[in-house]
């Protein structure tokens, strides 16, 4: 939408932005400096916004404490295959919802959204007999499988859907008087018009994979096979105390990922969520 | 090129009938073109003969081999979409080339039928680009061009030049019409627009709510219009029907009496149909009192009341006449068309 305001109301307008960016940006700046500062200078009163002092150790330290590497290659790992997984499952789920006629679907449809209604603190006890039965604590299964056939899939789902419902089927009737048949159709014509759709599933997907908290700490329970949100609480003392510091820098190497895949994909990401309807 | 039947086709959707038997014998390399009002069935169908929709009862043949339950790909056509269906991630190029792609064709092959095709409609030059990139006649031309690349035996247009301005759809007209007459492969053509139909058509189907109205050459539809309804939707303005009955030799209506040709036989209720232009002006005629002037240039569109009815005549005549005046007319005797007033069938 465009609007012509006058140059007061933009000053206006763009002073109240930069007051309201204050409490989302100001958390990301305490936690990048004050990784590097002494852990005497964190709490340090009135809090210093750049750092009095320098101490690159911190980020040497977070890797000899914990296999951090390690545990950085498991999240990214997991997250990575959780977002293909979903793509996959949720754009043919979706497109099917959205475009193959079968008795009950739109029953069907509602009962794969009622597991959006299910906290996970509900399942993940049932979820953890089942993993136990198969033999897969203390392995990535759990944490691989849940995410893309549970509720982060079930939102997918219902993104894809609301993409390819909107998809002119023109574009299919012709592709099927060209000779291709429903996989390829979805395949080849459907798929790659949904890249904003899939874009937004794959940043909240990995984003939800990387940020996963509940599961690893019940799933997991060797050092090397944590993810980075579990890794985090395990930068403390002898006696339990918090390495502020030393956490604040595991923490703003973990962040770096997640606002990479935002800055790169924003655009991408909004698109998808316009397509949906989502959008406010 | 292959002749097109439809034998007592019907369809159905639940309890609701949509098409209630058409039959129709399309020739080999004939244009033929489905016209009504909206929802009259002509694009339904239209995509039965593709195969997009299954059809209720009757039979489909093309080429002599009935089709009811083959899929679009094994039917041999190709089919031209009213918002041209074009595939927005690929080039022209691709676009074109698809269908032969997946049918197997070879880099070559798909490569010398593309450029063929762009060569014969004029877009070797936009061949690259996609189809955002292209104008609203450019994409016809690029759906065109998709359909002609596979050398189809039958050719289907859903309302292809619906989604034009006025002036490029004059252009296409000429452009689909011309593409016939150098392939002369079997065309069937849809259309809501009579004007269209008429222009293009070796014969017309008119089409009203699921029947077959009439079937013709777009002249003899217009000169001999079977029945009110056809009378009605071919020709623009509309002709002008007035209600009323014979008697005496004369056709009377509410307030005006006009003449029959000598040969007339019918008597009774009936609906009296002249068109505009086979209204005369005649100073000493039946007086009509005009309502609006309409100069269009090479003719005068007028409308105006006899006795009580409206009737539009257009006159090669620059009339200089005022709203209110009062005109002498006379309908053209050869002209007249008369329809039974009960079931609207023509009776003369």
């Amino acid at each position: 939408m465009k609007t012509d305001l006058s140059p007061r109301a933009k000053v206006a307008l763009y002073g109240l932005m930069c007051v309201l960016l204050i409490p989302f940006v100001f958390p990301t700046w305490w936690m990048v400096t004050s990784s590097v500062k002494p852990i005497s200078d964190i709490f340090a009163f009135p809090p210093d916004l750049w750092p009095r002092r320098f101490d690159w150790s911190t980020y040497q330290q977070v890797f000899e404490l914990q296999p951090f590497a390690r545990q950085y290659w498991n999240s990214a790992y997991i997250a990575a295959i959780v977002t293909v997984g979903t793509m996959l499952v949720s754009s043919m789920a979706g497109y099917a919802f959205a475009r193959i006629r079968f008795p009950f679907s739109n029953t069907l449809f509602m009962v794969v959204l009622m597991g959006l209604l299910i906290p996970s603190e509900v399942t993940i006890v049932p979820l953890f007999q089942l993993f136990l039965s198969w033999d897969m604590i203390n392995t990535h299964w759990p944490l691989i499988l849940v995410p893309i056939f549970g509720a982060p899939s079930v939102f997918a789902t219902f993104v894809m859907r609301q993409f390819f419902i909107a998809l002119p089927v023109e574009l299919e009737e012709a592709a099927r008087v060209d000779g291709l048949g429903r996989f390829k159709i979805f395949w080849t014509i459907a798929l790659p018009l949904a890249k904003p759709a899939l874009g937004a599933v794959a940043i909240f997907t990995f984003l939800h994979s990387w940020n996963l908290y509940l599961e690893p700490i019940v799933f997991l329970s060797s050092t090397h096979m944590f993810t980075l949100p579990q890794a985090l609480t395990q930068f403390t003392d002898a006696y339990g105390g918090a390495m502020w510091n030393i956490q604040l820098a595991a923490a703003t190497m973990t962040a770096i990922p997640v606002l990479l895949v935002f800055i790169v994909a924003q655009k991408q990401f909004v698109e998808g969520l316009a397509h949906t309807g989502l959008k406010g | 090129m292959a002749p097109v039947t439809l034998s007592s086709v019907r369809k159905s959707y639940g309890a609701t009938d949509v098409l209630h038997g058409i039959d129709v014998d399309i020739t080999d390399g004939e244009f033929i073109v489905l016209v009504g009002p909206s929802g009259c069935g002509k694009s339904t169908l239209l995509r039965m003969i593709a195969g997009l929709e299954t059809i209720t009862a009757g039979d489909i043949s093309i080429g002599g081999r009935v089709v009811n339950e083959l899929e679009p790909k094994d039917r041999d056509i190709a089919m031209v979409f009213q918002n041209y269906a074009l595939y927005p991630h690929m080039t022209v190029a691709t676009n074109m080339g698809f269908s032969l792609e997946h049918r197997g064709g070879s880099k070559g092959e798909i490569a010398e039928r593309v450029n063929w095709a762009a060569d014969i409609l004029g877009l070797k030059p936009l061949l690259d680009r996609y189809p955002r990139q292209l104008s609203g006649g450019q994409r016809q031309r690029v759906a065109m061009g998709r359909a002609i690349v596979r050398n189809p035996q039958v050719f289907l247009f859903d309302e292809p030049l619906s989604n034009l301005d006025a002036k490029l759809r004059v252009v296409m007209r000429g452009e689909i019409k011309a593409l016939h007459q150098r392939l002369g492969v079997t065309t069937v053509y849809v259309t809501h627009d009579q004007i269209e139909a008429m222009t293009m058509a070796d014969r017309i189907v008119v089409m009203h709510a699921g029947k077959v109205e009439q079937i013709g050459a777009p002249l003899d539809l217009y000169d001999r219009p079977a029945n009110l309804f056809v009378a009605g939707f071919i020709g623009s303005p509309a002709m002008n029907i007035l209600a009323g009955s014979i008697k005496d030799g004369d056709f009377h209506a509410p307030g005006a009496r006009l003449p029959l040709p000598g040969d007339t036989h019918a008597a009774g209720p009936v609906s009296y149909g002249i068109r505009p232009e086979h209204i005369l002006l005649a100073p000493n005629g039946l007086p009509a009192t005009v309502l609006l002037v309409e100069p269009m240039g090479s003719e005068t569109q007028v409308t105006m009341t006899l006795g009580e009815q409206t009737i539009i005549g257009i006159f090669r005549e620059r009339l200089t006449a005022r709203p209110g005046e009062t005109i002498g007319i006379m309908p053209e005797l050869s002209a007249i068309h008369l329809f039974d007033a009960a079931d609207g069938q023509r009776i003369n």
